[in-house]
């Protein structure tokens, strides 16, 4: 037992400095960009980023606004709207097809030889990042959001499709087992027994796939595959940094509150939450204060 | 009850079962319909592995089984953690039954009805009418048995495999449970095996009791005393 633990310690101390090893060499040993670093990005910040231009968050110019708030006329407002349709959609398509795939790469619900070739599948759309994918789609369809939205898809199939067959390969064998003896026919078992059974692990998948796909929408529009990478690509290629910061913010805020939704949307599914469900509010409040608003909510 | 000349439901044919190595040997054994078995014996010693074998989900090391019932509906398989799905509704369970036990093919249009009807009689049943929607999950003890012993009652088996579905179960609860189970054998001639660790409710209930022993399966002629 003893032996074991220090095997771990040492295992782990020697990972620890193999990867300063394989820093060192990466960088060539020259470490002072590190240090000189910081004066340069003080500069950097103090002259290029600050304050963001706040502009983009009123009506922009052309076409006029016909929206009675300026805000949803402004840049941001569209560029981040279309990023989050483009990776609602994917999401969407993209569970649609996991779902679909993921229960024939379970090991426990097919033979090897079904489960085998829809693992190769699903290890391929993954293996390619959503941007790489975003380039071979424009090349087919064209730029803007179509090539954007099918990447994004292709990306989700084999990524959320990899958690779902995890997810349900870990399930209990005793619901399969009791309805395989009463002899339910395999898509039986699967939308009725498996997805089931499974369904709190695939909802957290979906929401954190969901967050996941905002987050790299955004790099997207590098590419020219549509949404607010579009104006980020922009302003970088013009070095209008100020412009490029008020985006990053933008996103910064929208990725900040999506999370939040989703640990909201999560905590209905959680089994603790059968005993206690957390407010709205309490996901705003500092931890001591959550706890503190929540017994006086049991109390009542 | 005689039950001798009825066709055998299950034979077992020098049947041996086991993972690697083989747990209990040789059993030899027929269960015609009506007929309730129990099997005893200490834990660890095979008996789960015996009822897994003959539902299909273990090959047999040796011998052979011969099923004499439908293959869809006609077994029914009570798990020793009972197999329930965890998230969904105590309905959406006992649903999995009555599925399981009533054929589309022969009536499509009243398929629907006959499963509602099948799942609301079993949940009333069991008791379990204000628990029809809640996750099984939030159920105790005493009731998630219930819900699989409502799932079993919807569909309706020829062959119940029950693997201790009566353990930690108060004398109440147990009445209802065995009252319900063994009145649907009755009136429908099914069949069921039972594995019960307290010998003397085994051979109260049952009309032959078994024990695990050494890697033989024997009769208890009476309580108490083995058969040779
Ligand atoms: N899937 C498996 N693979 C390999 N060995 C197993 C498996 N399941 C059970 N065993 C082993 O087989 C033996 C018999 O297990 P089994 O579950 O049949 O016992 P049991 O008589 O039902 O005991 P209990 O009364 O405690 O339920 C045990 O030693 C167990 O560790
Ligand atoms: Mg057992």
């Amino acid at each position: 037992m003893i032996r074991r633990k220090t095997t771990f310690s040492l295992i782990g101390i020697g990972t620890v400095i193999a990867a300063l090893v394989v820093f060192d060499s990466l960088i060539g040993g020259d470490w002072s960009p590190l240090f000189g670093g910081k004066e340069n990005f003080v500069e950097f910040w103090q002259e290029d980023l600050w304050p963001p231009d706040w502009s983009l968050l009123e009506a922009r110019k052309y076409p006029a606004c016909e929206a009675s708030i300026g805000f949803f006329c402004s840049k941001a407002y569209i560029g981040m709207l279309e990023t989050i349709k483009m990776a609602f959609v994917a999401t969407v398509l993209g569970f649609i097809g996991a779902i679909l795939l993921s229960p024939l790469a379970a090991r426990n619900l097919v033979p090897k030889a079904i489960s085998f070739p829809v693992r190769i599948f699903m290890a391929a759309t993954r293996s390619l990042p959503s941007l790489i994918w975003a380039v071979i789609f424009i090349a087919i369809v064209g730029l803007g959001p179509l090539a954007g939205v099918l990447a994004m898809t292709f990306y989700t199939i084999g990524y959320l499709g990899k958690l779902q067959y995890e997810e349900m390969e870990g399930m209990r064998s005793d619901p399969l087992e009791a309805s395989r003896a009463m002899g339910l026919s395999r898509s039986e078992i699967t939308f009725l027994v498996v997805i089931p059974e499974a369904s709190n692990g695939l909802l957290s998948q979906l929401l954190f796939m969901f967050e996941y796909n905002v987050r790299h929408g955004t790099v997207l529009g590098l590419v020219g595959a549509g949404g607010i990478g579009y104006y980020l690509n922009f302003y970088i290629g013009l070095f209008m940094y100020r412009q490029v910061m008020t985006f990053i913010i933008v996103i910064f805020v929208v990725v900040v509150l999506l999370d939040l939704l989703s640990m909201f949307i999560r905590s209905f599914v959680n089994e603790e939450s059968d005993v206690k469900r957390p407010s709205w509010k309490t996901i705003f409040l500092p931890p001591e204060a959550a706890v503190k608003e929540h017994l006086e909510k049991t109390d009542e | 009850m005689n039950h001798a000349n009825s066709k055998p439901l299950v034979t077992l044919n020098d049947l041996t079962v086991g993972y690697d190595e083989p747990l209990v040997s040789k059993i030899n054994m027929e269960i015609r319909p009506g007929e309730i078995i129990s099997i005893v014996g200490s834990s660890g010693i095979g008996k789960t592995t015996l009822l897994r074998t003959i539902a299909g989900l273990v090959k047999p090391l040796e011998g052979s089984i011969n099923l004499n019932i439908q293959p869809r509906g006609g077994l029914g398989y009570i798990p020793q953690k009972l197999g329930l799905i965890r998230h969904a509704s105590v309905a959406h369970n006992v649903g999995l039954g009555a599925r399981a036990g009533t054929s589309f093919k022969e009536d499509p249009l009243t398929w629907w009805k006959r499963r509602n009807q099948r799942v609301n009689d079993a949940i009333e049943l069991m008791g379990l009418s204000d628990k029809a929607d809640e996750p099984t999950r939030r159920l105790s003890g005493g009731q998630q048995k219930r819900v699989a012993t409502a799932r079993t009652l919807a569909q309706q088996p020829q062959l119940l495999l029950a693997d201790e579905f009566l353990s930690e179960l108060d004398e109440d609860n147990i009445d209802v449970v065995v009252r319900a189970v063994i009145n649907y054998l009755e009136e429908s001639n099914a069949a069921m095996i039972l594995i019960e660790h307290n010998i003397e409710r085994a051979v109260e209930i049952s009309h032959r009791t078994f024990s695990v022993r050494e890697g033989k399966l024997t009769e208890l002629s009476d309580f108490g005393s083995e058969q040779e």
